[in-house]
């Protein structure tokens, strides 16, 4: 039996306005070759400039990634030749980069929590973009200079269903920072997985790198590949080549990339025109102050806190949003599981119904976490009773107000006197005699018809056990 | 520091043909020039140097001129910008007349590197003007123009400057920008000033100097509190001078003597592995620098290819010269992985060494001596001074590009009819230093114009 | 510099070394390695590599879009071009 060891190098777009070393926007779906200067398109003459945010961008997440931070960074150039790099080296962090020796807690499928460590942390830039149209190829360099952070752990993950796993999280944890959108259908985040297989307490085997994978499920599907397809060839007594293959999403399977002869040789060394950056005391009391509660802490406490169930913690803690959304709706609305309980109930049932249904986001939508705790606030004081409380969900959403103004403006409070039942009922009974006769003379079972009755005739105002009560009074 | 520039742009616009007929037989008998426009310049704008004409090497942007560097590569491009220091300098009034001629890339001692055209030197023009700044020396020798902008990566200014008699400044790394100067060794580079006018070359400086945005390499201009220059440093042991040059650089001596400098004798010993170490780090940075060049967003493309490595190889393959592919060879191959400790890493340790070497010297001189370079302008094809012997004789040029530090080349006299320069190197930020000391040397020894033109702008 | 050596290297800087490119280049590159070698009777021990000129520390720019007025006239200098694109041989 073989163990599997996975290795990851994930690229994220950083979440700056503009290119890595020039002021272009850093903007996708524009026209090609907009976005453009003299600078990202490689002209003679011209000098990378660094963006400062890209790189406190880079250092909040070395530091989340419990990195030692580099107290000098430097960038190298890496030299190799393909049409979409304009400059044909990249501009990259190799003998200094912003952290190494990190490492990243996930949880794991199987319910524990494993830590991943963390090579290195280093900022870069994107290349161009290529469209194969038959004999031709079109180049694009809008994404040319886009700052790009590469994220390269240790070998530590074992399993595809782990590694899936790890990049969600790792996903939420970008989010969280607010550094990039981490969506790999859109090409915001990438990963080349390596992948290789060893009896139990041998060296690490001959790792092969997978490349083409634009979503998590096929890195999954991808390494459970790699891992049989290597077992059968030990097994058969065939050594692995160390190479570069492509996921074929069509097939589900790995293919061999055709590699040239003679193996690549990056020749990196230090960029002249870049001088070194050395981190002072508020550079980096700026990183801590950006630094957020991670995903996996909160949800730990989120979990704890409130009793939730463990579906429902990776619910609200799934973006930082829904987090906040849901910490400062329980807060207004009395903290402890109760609240909790109640809060993620509407989160994850009637909230996304309607959101569905009026095809918003969460962010964008006219409930507030503070409109959603008065909601609950009237729910808990007995106001409104809970169909209502629905109704009044589907009011915010249409009419964009609080819950209060809503309340009063449909007349929807609760009937909670017997002063305001009683003339309700009376009208009831006179509209029905022949049925309270029946009653009266022993039909109990027709008692609930009088119930909906009386509950249609107040537009489901009225307290269901007051309504009982005071029909059980009167006849 | 200078007096205002007295603006002659008048005189040369009005007198317009007067002009030509004075520029044009000089153009086309030393061919300084790969674009001149001097019939129709740009208007200029109110300023110190208002009105006043210069020459850009052809390896700095111009808006709307070609930038061709001397190479068959980028025959055909024209710039969309301007360099910083060419935008600095139309700020302050100067217009641009023209792109002069260079090696390819600025490799090169003679300007015969150039794929573009061929520029002879205005003293002797079955010799060289010096190189990779040839042609910005010839035209300001010439009297074309009254300054030129050059770049100086290992002595590119200076070399000319010596051989066709003006003044060559390369300042301290970083003071003038190098955002728009085509980069052939990035760390070891700057843009330098040619002219045959100190104060000019001073009036220049000072317009086109300080931080640029867009060059994270540059400086502010923080020169060192003024002090007169006493003691001058010369080295011990000078050897394979040609006769012509050591003629010179002994009355050099004396006069400097007689001005009352005191001279005092150093070793350099570091000075030997500075051509090695310069050339292993100049071209290194130079195969990165080149690599963009690939025919596919400007530049020259095959007529055919099938696919894109067969484009890319086959435009760099046309498009560059021997000698720029004979660097990009060599810098490629000291950057490979197992060669690279042997060769490119320690080529910057002897560049620490070097420049620690030369703060000694700067601990007990405020300036130090040495010809320019170890020979008069050589003749086109000279088979004495193959490519490798000119590389050898970059010598005494290159520390200051190593160590970043300023050095002027000035005009020191003339032996067996041609003009020879001797080089004043100064610690960083220095350039006061030795714009005092070549302005007292001219008082004794005044810059001699070339026969047949006149260098004077001042009219 | 044996050839193939030369000829790696060559492939990495994406040249041919056609027409006599080989032994002319060869031997110039060869004698420039060869004086490189001068520098191993020099004493680097404890020395650390000079990687720039002269140059202070900590040059960054703000995040601020700056669009560049140039790209149309870029584009009109590609010497192969379908509309907004720079077109190559295709990539096989
Ligand atoms: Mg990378
Ligand atoms: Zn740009």
């Amino acid at each position: 039996m073989y163990q599997t060891v996975v290795g990851l190098e994930v690229h994220i777009h950083l979440n700056t306005k503009t290119k890595a070393f020039c002021g272009c926007r850093a903007e996708f779906g524009d026209e090609p070759n907009t976005n453009v200067c003299p600078v990202c398109l490689g002209y003679p003459g011209v000098l990378p400039v660094l963006n400062q945010e890209a790189l406190v961008q880079a250092y909040l997440v070395a530091k989340a990634l419990r990195c030692e931070l580099s107290p000098r960074t430097l960038f190298d150039r890496k030299n190799y030749f393909y049409p979409d790099m304009p400059k044909n080296y990249q501009i990259t962090q190799f003998h200094d980069p912003v952290g190494r020796n990190g490492s990243v807690d996930f949880l794991s499928p199987d319910g524990t929590v494993k830590t991943v460590r963390i090579h290195d942390v280093h900022l870069e830039e994107d290349a161009g973009k290529m469209i194969h149209a038959g004999d031709m190829s079109l180049c694009d360099y809008n994404r040319a200079g886009y700052s790009l952070l590469e994220v390269v752990t240790e070998p530590d993950l074992t399993s595809g269903e782990d590694t899936e796993a790890f990049l969600q999280s790792f996903q939420r944890l970008v989010r969280y920072l607010g550094v990039s959108d981490g969506n790999m259908e859109e090409g915001s985040m990438k990963c080349d997985t390596n992948v290789s297989i060893r009896k139990a307490g041998e060296p690490l085997g001959t790792k092969v790198e997978v490349k083409n994978l634009n979503s998590t499920r096929f890195i999954k599907k991808a390494v459970e590949f790699e891992t049989k397809r290597q077992a059968t060839a030990l097994d058969g007594n065939r050594t692995i080549v160390q190479e570069t293959r492509l996921w074929n999403e069509n097939r589900d399977v790995t293919e061999s990339m055709r590699t040239k002869e003679g193996s690549l040789d990056y020749r990196y060394f230090p960029e002249p025109d870049l001088p070194p950056f050395v981190p002072d005391k508020a550079f980096l009391q700026a990183i801590d102050g950006r630094l957020v509660e991670l995903p996996l802490a909160r949800r730990t406490r989120l979990l704890t806190a409130f009793q939730l169930s463990k579906e429902q913690a990776d619910f609200v803690t799934e973006s930082r949003f829904l987090a906040d959304f849901f910490e400062t709706a329980t807060g207004t609305g009395g903290t402890g599981p109760a609240a909790g309980q109640a809060i993620a109930n509407w989160l994850m049932g009637d909230v996304q119904k309607e959101l569905n249904h009026f095809g918003l986001t969460l962010e964008a939508s006219p409930l507030t976490a503070t409109r959603l705790a008065q909601l609950q606030a009237l729910l808990d004081s007995g106001r409104i009773h809970i169909k209502i409380a629905k109704q009044l969900l589907v009011a915010i959403f249409e009419e964009d107000k609080d819950p209060e103004r809503l309340l009063k403006e449909k007349g929807w409070e609760a009937i909670t006197t017997e002063e305001q039942l009683s003339p309700i009922l009376d009208q009831v009974f006179a509209q029905h005699p022949a049925v309270v006769e029946a009653i009266r003379a022993g039909d109990v079972r027709q008692k609930g018809y009088l119930v909906g009755q009386v509950m249609q005739a107040t537009g489901g105002r009225a307290t269901p056990g007051l309504v009982n009560s005071l029909l059980a009074k009167k006849l | 520091m200078s007096a205002p520039v007295v603006s002659p742009w008048k005189q040369f616009q009005t007198k317009k043909e007067a002009y030509l007929a004075y520029a044009n037989p000089w153009e086309k008998k030393i061919g300084s020039f790969l674009s001149f426009r001097p019939e129709t310049p740009a208007p200029a704008t109110p300023g110190p140097l208002a009105g006043l004409p210069f020459g850009v090497k052809d390896n700095i942007a111009v808006e709307g001129f070609p930038l061709t560097c001397g190479s068959k590569m980028l025959a055909n491009v024209i710039s969309p910008y301007d360099a910083t220091v060419v935008a600095r300098l139309k700020a302050a009034g100067a217009v641009v007349i023209g792109k002069t001629n260079l090696d390819e890339f600025g490799m090169g001692s003679s300007t015969d590197n150039s794929a573009l055209g061929v520029t002879h030197n205005p003293w002797d023009i079955t010799r060289v003007p010096g190189g990779s700044s040839g042609g910005s020396a010839a035209a300001v020798a010439a009297g074309l123009v009254p300054f030129a902008l050059g770049t100086d990566t290992g002595g590119s200014v200076r070399q000319p400057a010596s051989f066709c008699g003006v003044y060559g400044f390369k300042p301290t790394y970083g003071v003038l920008s190098r955002y728009g100067l085509t980069a052939y060794a990035s760390s070891l580079e700057c843009p330098g000033i040619l002219s045959a006018d100190l104060a000019l070359v001073q009036s220049v400086f000072e317009a086109a100097r300080g931080r640029d945005l867009n060059d994270q390499t540059s400086l502010d201009y923080e020169p060192q509190a003024p002090r007169p220059v006493k003691t001058i440093a010369v080295l011990g042991d000078l050897s394979d001078l040609h006769p012509d040059v050591r003629a010179v650089y002994d009355q050099t001596l004396g006069h400097l003597k007689a001005l009352g400098y005191t001279l005092l004798t150093v070793n350099l010993p570091s000075l030997e592995f500075a051509v090695p170490a310069y050339y292993t780090i100049a071209t290194a940075e130079a195969s990165a620098n080149l690599a963009r060049f690939n025919g596919i967003r400007y530049g020259h493309r095959p007529v055919y290819s099938e696919n894109h490595e067969d484009l890319v190889r086959k435009s760099r393959t046309e498009g560059f010269g021997n000698e720029v592919k004979t660097r990009i060879m060599l810098g490629t191959y000291v950057l490979r992985s197992g060669f690279q400790d042997q060769y490119y890493t320690k080529a910057q340790k002897v560049r620490t060494l070097i420049r620690r070497d030369l703060q000694k010297v700067f601990d007990q001189a405020d300036l130090l001596l040495s010809p320019t370079f170890p020979t008069p302008a050589f003749v086109h094809g000279d088979q004495t001074m193959t490519e490798f012997q000119q590389k050898l004789a970059d010598k005494s040029t290159v520390t200051a590009n190593l160590a970043g530090v300023p050095a002027l080349s000035f005009p020191a006299g003339l032996s067996s009819g041609l003009p020879i320069g001797m080089q004043l190197t100064a610690p960083a930020f220095g350039e006061p230093r030795l714009f005092e000391v070549a302005a007292q040397f001219a008082t004794r020894v005044p810059v001699v114009p070339c026969p047949g033109t006149s260098l004077d702008w001042s009219k | 510099m044996d050839i193939g050596e030369l000829e790696t290297t060559a492939a990495l800087a994406q040249i041919d070394l056609g027409n006599g490119d080989l032994e002319r280049l060869g031997e110039a590159v060869s004698q420039m390695l060869a004086h490189f070698e001068k520098m191993n009777t020099v004493d680097t021990e404890g020395l650390e590599p000079t990687t720039h000129a002269l140059v202070r520390d900590n040059r960054v720019r703000a995040d601020d879009v700056t669009p560049s007025p140039l790209a149309d006239a870029m584009i009109d200098q590609a010497p192969e071009r379908e509309d907004r694109f720079f077109v190559i041989p295709n990539v096989l």
